[in-house]
């Protein structure tokens, strides 16, 4: 048990489907090794179907590894005690819209095994600062989708998280909640917390991440620092992230 | 997670699904249905009653029979003539009494437990809860649920302990809320009424079950709603075709034929719960025998001794318990 890493994975692959007849298994992770240190901001990049969302819910449990093996904080995937320390946010992310804006905070907090006078403590806080303190007992049903995002940021940062993953986190964002994504990103290294960010936004990587990996396929094409790979050793100087990209799927499935 | 975090999860996802049934609007649909059942029967009105029930082994007759024409002579021979009637949306409708106050309040209670708590008000439910589950499993929901703590087996525990609390929240409101206002209108208090709850709840919580299973497999209220009522209906069937089946064999010219039918019937009866069966579990808790006639393949079947309550019971919750661990376990293997 390694606890000074947030996440490893062994070997793991993962096939959709395939249980229908005529229906061919859909390979979304195959034999992926790698570990991810505590305390960094860990980018996950990769064009679409990459593979990049199911390693995050792989980690999580949302689904199943078809084979490997993965801990999550020291511990076997499936202890589910770890994941109280866990904040999640999806870009499709659905929030029951029946729920108020506090209401939602406290169920979730409490699903994330959030003691009930915390939960009173840090919705206040959290509501005030992602700026729904004032619309804190309206249903969430007649909130804009900027409001909506803020409040899943809330229910991701309810529980102070040790791991903060971000899944797509600013797609289609308002500018106010972008920039409250980059200041929970920042104030969770500057308090030595992860943060696992999943993005198709290169600037957001490019301005957040300590290190990456780069999926192409189902397969791990890159895993090191973010400067090392937007390093062009060729020319002596760096490149974009954009044009690194590029030439590592070139190299990785010409 | 610990004992009682668990019951506090569980709390919450009750909670929830009270929150889910107001902003779906059911629970204001099913509280409607409450407040019009206590609303007629608070313009219930019995007069001319005769008290029969007071152990003096006095007669009766009905005020339509001839020897009641002449009252002087029934009243000097000690029998009492049934004259009084039952009146309904302050006297809109009346109704002549059968009996006496007391049987007009039972068969009130009878109607209003069997046909519209247990049949209309279970059917109605069904329908009406059947989109709460796939709503909660929707993929864009669930999947940050399923990041917490908790365990699935849990979440799924907690939606449909929610599902049941609602149905026992709103039988009670039903059942207590028109027991309230007879016995208030008319000083008879039935308190064997108070049987539809549990009954009711039992009979929702084992077809509930089977939509559970549809919502986890197909995350589809469509399928949820048909596939729960298609299934009420086919174990309706087999569990009233056991018992013609048997009532049949019964008579000695048809016992060669139902011999090969009875053992095809008997195996499809005591595998699938048994609706028909808690409906003559209700009829014999309020003791309807003498409001309603009972089916006559049911009485045969009881008066054979070939209906067993309690094994009714155990199988129907066996049956339960199946569907809840298919459930549970295809929702711990499914991915989001």
């Amino acid at each position: 048990m390694n606890t000074s890493q947030i996440a490893e994975f062994e070997n793991v692959s993962k096939l959709y489907g395939g249980g229908l007849p005529g229906r061919a298994p859909v390979r979304a992770v195959e034999e992926v090794s790698f570990a991810i240190p505590a305390g960094e901001v860990f980018g996950l990049l990769g064009p679409n179907r990459a593979g990049k969302s199911t390693l995050v819910k792989l980690l999580l449990t949302i689904c199943h590894p078809t084979s490997g093996r993965i801990t999550r904080l020291g511990r076997a995937w499936d202890d589910r005690r770890t994941l109280a320390r866990i904040g999640y946010i999806h870009e499709s992310q659905s929030l029951p819209r029946y729920l108020t804006a506090r209401g939602l905070l406290e169920y979730y907090g409490a699903l994330a095994g959030v003691r009930p006078l915390t939960i009173r403590r840090r919705s206040a806080e959290l509501l005030e600062r992602v700026g729904l303190a004032d619309r804190s007992r309206e249903a969430i049903g007649r909130f804009s989708k900027g409001m909506l995002q803020r409040l899943a940021l809330a229910q991701a940062l309810l529980n102070e998280p040790d791991v903060l993953v971000f899944d797509e986190p600013t797609e289609g964002m308002d500018l106010l909640a972008r920039r409250l994504v980059y200041e929970a990103v920042r104030e969770q290294r500057q308090r030595g917390k992860s943060v696992i960010l999943v993005s198709h936004a290169l600037g957001d990587v490019e301005q957040l991440c300590d290190r990456v990996a780069v999926m192409r396929e189902g397969r791990l094409a890159y895993l090191g620092p973010l400067a090392e790979l937007t390093w062009d050793a060729a020319r002596g100087a760096k490149r974009p992230l954009e044009q690194a990209l590029e030439s590592l799927y070139e190299v990785a499935c010409p | 997670m610990t004992l009682s975090e668990t019951f506090r999860t569980l709390g919450w996802l009750v909670r929830d699904t009270f929150r889910q049934s107001l902003a779906y609007g059911i629970f204001w649909l099913l509280l409607g249905i409450s407040v019009l059942c206590i609303s007629v029967c608070a313009t219930l009105h019995v007069s001319g009653s005769v008290a029969l029930d007071q152990g003096d082994g006095r007669d009766f007759l009905p005020r339509n029979d001839p020897d009641a024409r002449d009252a002087a002579k029934a009243k000097a021979s000690g029998v009492a003539i049934v004259a009084g009637e039952m009146s309904l949306a302050f006297g809109a409708i009346k109704l002549p009494l059968d009996r006496d106050a007391r049987d007009a309040v039972h068969f009130v209670e009878l109607v209003l437990a069997g046909g519209v708590a247990d049949t209309l008000g279970l059917l109605l439910t069904l329908v009406w809860t059947a989109g709460f589950l796939p709503g909660f499993l929707d993929g864009r929901s669930v999947s940050v649920l399923l990041a917490k703590p908790v365990s699935r087996g849990t979440l799924l525990a907690g939606k449909y302990l929610g599902v049941l609390s609602f149905v026992l929240f709103h039988s009670l409101i039903l059942v207590g809320g028109t027991w309230l206002v007879l016995g208030c209108r008319t000083g008879i208090w039935e308190l064997a009424y108070f049987w539809t709850v549990p009954l009711l709840l039992l009979h929702f919580a084992i077809f509930f079950s089977f939509s559970v299973l549809l919502a986890v497999c197909t995350r589809s209220t469509v399928a949820c709603v048909f596939g729960s009522i298609l299934f009420w209906c086919v174990c309706w069937g087999m569990n009233f075709g056991r018992h013609a089946v048997l009532a049949e064999s019964y008579e000695p010219t048809h016992a060669a034929i139902a011999g090969r039918a009875v053992q095809l019937v008997e195996a499809g009866y005591w595998c699938l719960p048994k609706p028909a069966d808690l409906g003559v579990l209700l009829y014999d808790a309020l003791d309807a025998a003498d409001s309603f006639g009972q089916l006559a393949a049911f009485h045969s079947v009881q008066s054979h001794g070939d209906f067993h309550p309690l094994l009714s019971i155990a199988a129907s919750l066996g049956f339960m318990l199946l569907l809840w661990v298919a459930a549970s376990r295809q929702f711990a293997a499914v991915d989001y």
